[in-house]
């Protein structure tokens, strides 16, 4: 078996007491776009930091094509990054900082010349070369720092919430540019980002970062459609959490019964389920369809009484409270025939698939 | 704005005459000065009875005034140099560094600036008495240098503190060493700071006279306690014109480092 192209093992960071990074594994095929997401303190940037050379890791290891990278200073690790905030250097033109890398490596003059003029073309800037850094957008700014970093065609890039401070317009429009150059380069990028609509667009695949460790890795819809924990179930995509209690569990699948009366059967289910344990129900509001009656007996119909109606544009957003107050949200299409005349306080039956749900214990 | 000038009224004359009373009171000693430096009286008599050149062909014809001036001058220069590059040091190590003290220590270093200098003056010299630094060149320079200081800090420390970090690491990453990153982009990026500490030190250096009268010996004196020591002595309007070509450099200087800003900034 070949060595992977990048391999994170076991790494740990600690500042004094603080525990940033417990354990973090991971391996990146070559050319692949991962996403690391998660909440601000989940380790997600201390682990791009290591990967830099800008922190040195307690324990763990990286691996590059098998070799390891730890004792290589920042400098001369060869990678690419695009920081948060704007990094262009101030006292030198657009084209002298696509060049910089290119003459601290002692290229020929003509040859830095071209590889400015492609690099600028790369990103959409032919004409540029002359600017200074602040005469330009913070987007404009954010794609010279992705020419910069690409110029010398680094093994990986690394991008560190590099959009952040952009508006959301201006977001989606570069997030469609660096899709193109990842598809154009076929560099392996490693990105930063608190946003899932962010990871999702641009991602292969996503490792989703909780509290120093990485919750689960996998495709935008994988992690979708069966999340390995309740938070990777709560960061991507939009999800409720309904009290049940387990009957019977077995093969990864449970019957369980919410409040006094629905009982469903085949649930997916993640942890270690205990028949008579109560447990998080998990459901999304896509997923679940409505009905203008309370629930029967012995149905996996959930019975609920509206609380507030939101319309969307497209969509009808309805809010409803489950018998034991919890609240569930359903998003139906403008126009469904089940929301003509629908108003608060109004009782329905909420239904769904077990096999959407999942029931997340302990 | 709270205080709009043009609705202020009768106020509005009030305030533009306390500011021209204010701008007279700092200004006219110059203009006096300089004029008398053209004056014929040898007495310094003001207003001047006629005007003539001959006070500046006194200054430029004795090599004891040219002397103090070329002192000044070199030490001023000497005391530029240590001065950024000490203080360049020290703000890396005041704004980057992570120790305790970090804080005091750099309280400490600006101490001088409040300390009062005949405090430093006596304080240097009973100390140069001790190690043979009176009346030495070197002992002007440090003396100076004591007091330069603090200036460079502030400045290079504030430009510091105003340059993010991560364009350094971006530098860093881009394949420059840790030191080729600082000289090539932190440095130029941080230049406006360096261009004030070294026109602040060589300002301080080049017209302070209270360490400079503590460390002159008979052979060697600064231009200020040359004017001081003649003016002892007689009353030669020489001062006068030693003292205008002290104040023009300053005014030269003073007007390059508002040419520089305004350069850098566009």
């Amino acid at each position: 078996m070949t060595a992977p192209f990048l391999h994170i093992r076991g790494l740990r960071k600690d500042y004094g007491i603080v525990n940033a990074v417990k354990d973090v594994n991971l391996t990146v095929e070559r050319g692949e776009f991962m996403t690391f997401l998660g909440p601000s303190g989940s380790g997600k940037s201390t682990t791009l930091y290591i990967l830099a050379g800008f922190e040195n890791p307690t324990a763990g290891d990286i691996l590059l094509n098998g070799e390891s990278l730890i004792a290589t200073p920042s400098h001369k690790r060869n990678i690419g990054m695009v920081f948060q905030r704007y990094t262009l250097f101030p006292h030198l033109s657009v084209g002298e900082n696509i060049a910089f890398p290119l003459k601290v490596r002692r290229w020929g003059k003509a040859a830095i010349d071209a590889r400015v003029r492609k690099m600028l073309q790369l990103v959409r800037l032919e004409g540029f070369e002359d600017r200074k850094p602040a005469q330009m957008s913070g987007g404009q700014q954010q794609r010279v720092a992705l020419a910069r970093a690409l110029a010398y065609d680094p093994p990986v890039l690394l991008m560190d919430e590099p959009l952040s401070a952009l508006d959301k317009k201006l977001r989606e429009e570069i997030q469609h540019e660096i899709r193109r150059i990842h598809q154009e380069t076929e560099v392996t990028i490693l990105y930063v980002t608190h946003d899932q609509e962010e990871a999702l667009r641009l991602s292969d695949r996503i490792a989703v970062f909780s509290k120093g460790v990485i919750d689960q890795i996998g495709t935008g819809p994988e992690l979708y459609a069966d999340p390995a924990t309740r938070f990777v179930a709560e960061f991507i995509g939009d999800s409720d959490f309904v009290t049940c209690r387990i009957l019977s569990a077995k093969d990864g699948r449970a019957d369980l019964s919410i409040g006094a009366g629905a009982s469903i059967s085949g649930v997916p289910v993640h942890g270690t389920a205990v028949a008579g344990g109560t447990a998080a129900l998990m459901l999304r509001p896509e997923r679940l369809s409505l009905r203008r009656e309370a629930a029967r007996e012995g149905t996996s119909g959930l019975s609920a009484s509206v609380t507030d109606i939101t319309f969307l544009g497209s969509s009808i957003h309805v809010a409803a409270a489950a018998p034991s107050g919890e609240t569930i949200s359903v998003r139906l299409p403008f126009g469904h025939e089940a929301t003509s005349g629908l108003s608060r306080g109004d009782t329905v039956s909420l239904d769904f698939d077990p096999e959407t749900a999942h029931v997340f214990c302990g | 704005m709270l205080l709009n000038f043009d609705r202020l009224g009768a106020w509005k004359w009030i305030l533009l005459g306390i500011t021209g009373l204010t701008t007279a009171f700092l200004i006219l000693p110059i203009i006096f000065i300089a004029a008398l430096s053209f004056g014929s009286s040898q007495w310094l008599i003001f207003p001047p009875p006629s005007w003539t050149l001959k006070w500046y062909a006194a200054f430029f014809a004795d090599p004891r005034w040219l002397e103090a001036a070329w002192t000044s001058l070199r030490i001023a220069a000497i005391v530029t140099v240590l001065s950024v590059l000490i203080g360049l040091v020290a703000s890396f190590g005041l704004v980057r560094g992570r120790f305790i003290g970090k804080e005091a220590l750099r309280a400490l270093f600006l101490t001088p600036m409040i300390l009062p200098v005949v405090v430093l003056a006596v304080a240097l010299y009973a100390f140069f008495l001790r190690v043979g630094l009176n009346g030495t060149f070197t002992g002007f320079v440090i003396a100076h240098l004591v007091v330069a200081l603090p200036f460079s800090i502030l400045s290079i420390t504030n430009a510091l503190e105003g340059f993010d970090k991560s364009i350094e690491d971006a530098a860093v990453l881009c394949g420059a060493s840790p030191l080729e990153a600082k000289l090539r982009i932190t440095l130029p990026s941080i230049s406006h700071g360096l261009f004030s500490a070294a026109v602040f030190s060589f300002l301080t250096s080049w017209d302070e006279v209270v360490l400079a009268i503590f460390m002159a010996s008979p052979t060697l004196q600064t231009l200020p306690v040359k004017i001081w020591a003649t003016l002892r002595q007689d009353l030669t309007p020489a001062i006068a014109a030693a003292s205008t070509l002290l104040i023009i450099v300053t005014i030269a200087l003073m007007l390059l480092t508002a040419l520089v800003r305004k350069g850098l900034k566009s």
